[in-house]
């Protein structure tokens, strides 16, 4: 029987590259994204899974201290939909 | 395959990708999509020094470089004008 | 042993849904024709992607006894985060898919019909 410790640092090793996948996809949309609202829906969902991988993560590395960063990752990638839609949206409105 | 190497791997990669990021901010002339690909290499180097296990840089660099730097580059861009350049064609 | 075993079990196969889940979503943001289908592809990678694996990731944390007392500040964080996307990714992407459309900054490239278009009265 394999010990807990080792079943949880190996599966979360193989994890890894298939999410690195998935991150480089992402962010081939968002460098060549035809149009401005592209390039902010792919960003949006990279971060947002980072924030996931990055949570991920601190159970690989075991140190606590490194969750505060997914929240505030999480937080403050919410502002920068809001700006690029005010813009349009104030663009179209004619301010 | 070690973590090390992994590790290391990642950080490579993420590298290649940031240096991608600024060189097509740098030579776009539409001013908006240069700050979106900006805001894609703040990502990545926050992501960049979560790896290198410094968190506390972490949770000081995506506040500026994910949230005020593009609210105040984006309100300068309001106030002006989108296209680099414009101004000085006889138009 | 067993009520640990149990939790890490549930949170592996929950992270394992996430990742196929980020996969798909992250292949579907590269083949999708235009902005608005993709908004489908952001959806299923922001809460198939973000939202199960940090449940997942939760219950990994809960049950894992070799991180020490702290483990419990990492479940907490997880699920603030969990919550926090939940929260914030419908929102976001509707206020930008509602901006793209009114501005007409993305275009409705194959078309079939435009209702709301329409409605709000006229050809751009």
């Amino acid at each position: 029987m394999i010990g807990l410790e080792e079943q949880v640092t190996t599966y979360i090793l193989y994890a890894i590259p298939i999410y690195m996948i998935a991150f480089s996809l992402y962010i081939v949309r968002a460098l060549k994204g035809p149009t401005i609202p592209d390039i902010v829906l792919a960003i949006d969902a990279l971060t947002y899974d980072l924030a996931a991988f990055l949570v991920i993560l601190s159970i690989f590395f075991r140190s606590p201290i490194l969750i505060a960063t997914a929240i505030v990752l999480a937080l403050w990638v919410y502002s920068l939909d809001i700006y690029v839609a005010k813009y349009l949206e104030a663009r179209e409105l004619g301010e | 395959m070690s973590p090390e190497t992994l590790i290391l791997g990642i950080l490579g990669f993420l590298g290649l990708v940031s240096v991608i990021a600024t060189f097509l901010a740098i030579m776009e002339r539409d001013l908006l999509r240069a700050v979106l690909f900006s805001a894609i290499q703040s990502t990545v180097y926050a992501f960049i020094y979560y790896l290198l296990m410094a968190p506390d840089i972490v949770l000081v660099y995506i506040p500026v470089a994910v949230g005020l730097y593009p609210a105040i580059v984006l309100f300068l861009i309001k106030k002006t004008e989108r296209y680099e350049g414009e101004s000085g064609e006889n138009h | 042993m067993g009520f640990d075993y149990i939790l890490v079990i549930i949170g592996e196969v929950l992270i394992a849904i996430g990742i196929f889940c980020d996969l798909v979503a992250s292949i579907g943001m590269l083949r999708f024709p235009n902005f608005y289908v993709r908004l489908h592809a952001a959806t299923l990678g922001t809460i198939g992607g973000a939202v199960v694996p940090l449940i997942g990731a939760a219950l990994v944390a809960a049950g894992s006894d070799f991180l020490g007392t702290y483990r419990w500040f990492m479940a907490g964080g997880a699920v603030i985060t969990a919550i926090l996307v939940l929260m914030l990714a419908p929102a976001g992407s509707h206020a930008l898919a509602r901006a793209a459309h009114r501005s007409g900054a993305a275009k409705v490239f194959p078309k079939i019909a435009d209702h709301l278009e329409e409605d709000r009265g006229g050809m751009k």
